[in-house]
């Protein structure tokens, strides 16, 4: 789910960080640069591991602010095709359900890979909620809300920026589809 | 930003949790004071909430060790030791090809995985609940078992 990137990166200190010792204020400003911001193919940045070199230090002409070249590693969520995650679940509608993490939520189970046989209950409470059921045995398992969903990495897209702003749906960099086609995966409370 | 190395290792979800914690990041009220990000401890909220929390590096050290008689992949081993499988449905989609390569070492393999990892904190107060229901449900059984004889 997380692995290690080096990366070499052209860094403007800001003058507000001057007072800082070196390395603290190229983390500080890698960490504004990198946290919480997707990579294309390598995914999410969660963290700023170690800074392994930092190297310039010149004021090119014209700027106010001096530039470094830092080589760091960066933590990155990138789950690989195959792996296995729990999540919760955050939204279940007609198209399929939508899985979050907490840290990361485009995570969508289209309904060809939702378990099979399966149907569907409109949820009277809320309009465009779906119940997903299971019909295993015929017996029928039900997806709550509160449960842990164990889900199978399918694919990881990373869709290009749209250069004009679509529809309401904000923009996603990454995109997780994720499959529960197999024994084990759905809910933890169904595989005691 | 130019990238020098796409892959420079795998990081199980302890390791990251580790480093979480090394930085500063807990539960409690510490929170303000932390040189964690808040992006960061979503992360880490997220950690604490599956088996890592109570993963120690013996512990990660020894069930490796145990596995190579089980000729896992290193992918494999990664998702077990994040997932913690309690029983042959939930390994199952863990290996590739379980039947094939397994065949009856499955058993063998969720009794090693159940006997070194620890379970998150809140399945180990279900699991002794469900021991001490278990454990009134046998006794009327073995009461008919001496009627029947």
């Amino acid at each position: 789910m997380f692995f290690l990137s080096q990366i070499e990166h052209t860094l403007m200190l800001p003058p507000h960080l001057l007072s800082l010792p070196l390395d603290e204020a190229i983390k500080e400003q890698l960490d504004s640069i990198f946290l919480d911001k997707v990579i294309d193919k390598l995914g999410l940045c969660v963290s700023v591991y170690d800074i392994r070199s930092i190297s310039g230090g010149f004021i090119l002409p014209g700027d106010g602010a001096s530039t470094y070249t830092a080589k760091i590693r960066l933590v990155l969520f990138r789950p690989f095709v195959g792996e296995i995650i729990t999540a919760r679940l955050k939204e279940s509608t007609v198209d399929g359900l939508r899985l979050s993490l907490g840290f990361f939520d485009d995570i969508y189970v289209p309904v060809p890979l939702l378990f099979s046989p399966n149907r569907s209950e409109p949820d009277p409470g809320h309009t465009n909620r779906v119940d997903w059921i299971w019909n295993y045995m015929d017996e029928d398992y039900h997806v709550h809300g509160e449960d842990e969903i164990r889900f199978k990495v399918h694919d990881v897209r990373y869709p290009p920026i749209p250069l004009e702003p679509k529809d309401v749906k904000p923009f996603a960099p990454m995109v997780v589809t994720g499959s529960l086609d197999m024994d084990g995966l759905g809910p933890t409370s169904w595989w005691g | 930003m130019k990238i020098i190395e796409t892959s420079a290792g795998a990081l199980t979800n302890f390791e990251l949790l580790d480093l979480l914690r090394s930085r500063g990041a807990g539960k409690d009220a510490s929170r303000a004071i932390a040189t964690v990000s808040q992006s960061e401890f979503k992360v880490f909220d997220y950690l604490e909430g599956t088996v890592a929390c109570n993963q120690t590096r013996e512990i990660i050290d020894n069930f490796v060790a145990e596995c190579q008689k089980f000729d896992l992949t290193k992918a494999e081993i990664l998702n077990i030791v994040n997932i913690r499988p309690r029983n042959e449905p939930e390994l199952f989609p863990l290996v590739e090809e379980c039947e094939q390569r397994m065949e009856d070492k499955t058993e063998e393999l969720v009794e090693t995985i159940t006997r070194i990892l620890p379970p998150h904190p809140s399945q180990a107060d279900e699991a002794n609940e469900e021991a001490a229901e278990g454990e009134e449900e046998t006794e009327p059984e073995q009461a008919e078992g001496e009627e029947e004889q």
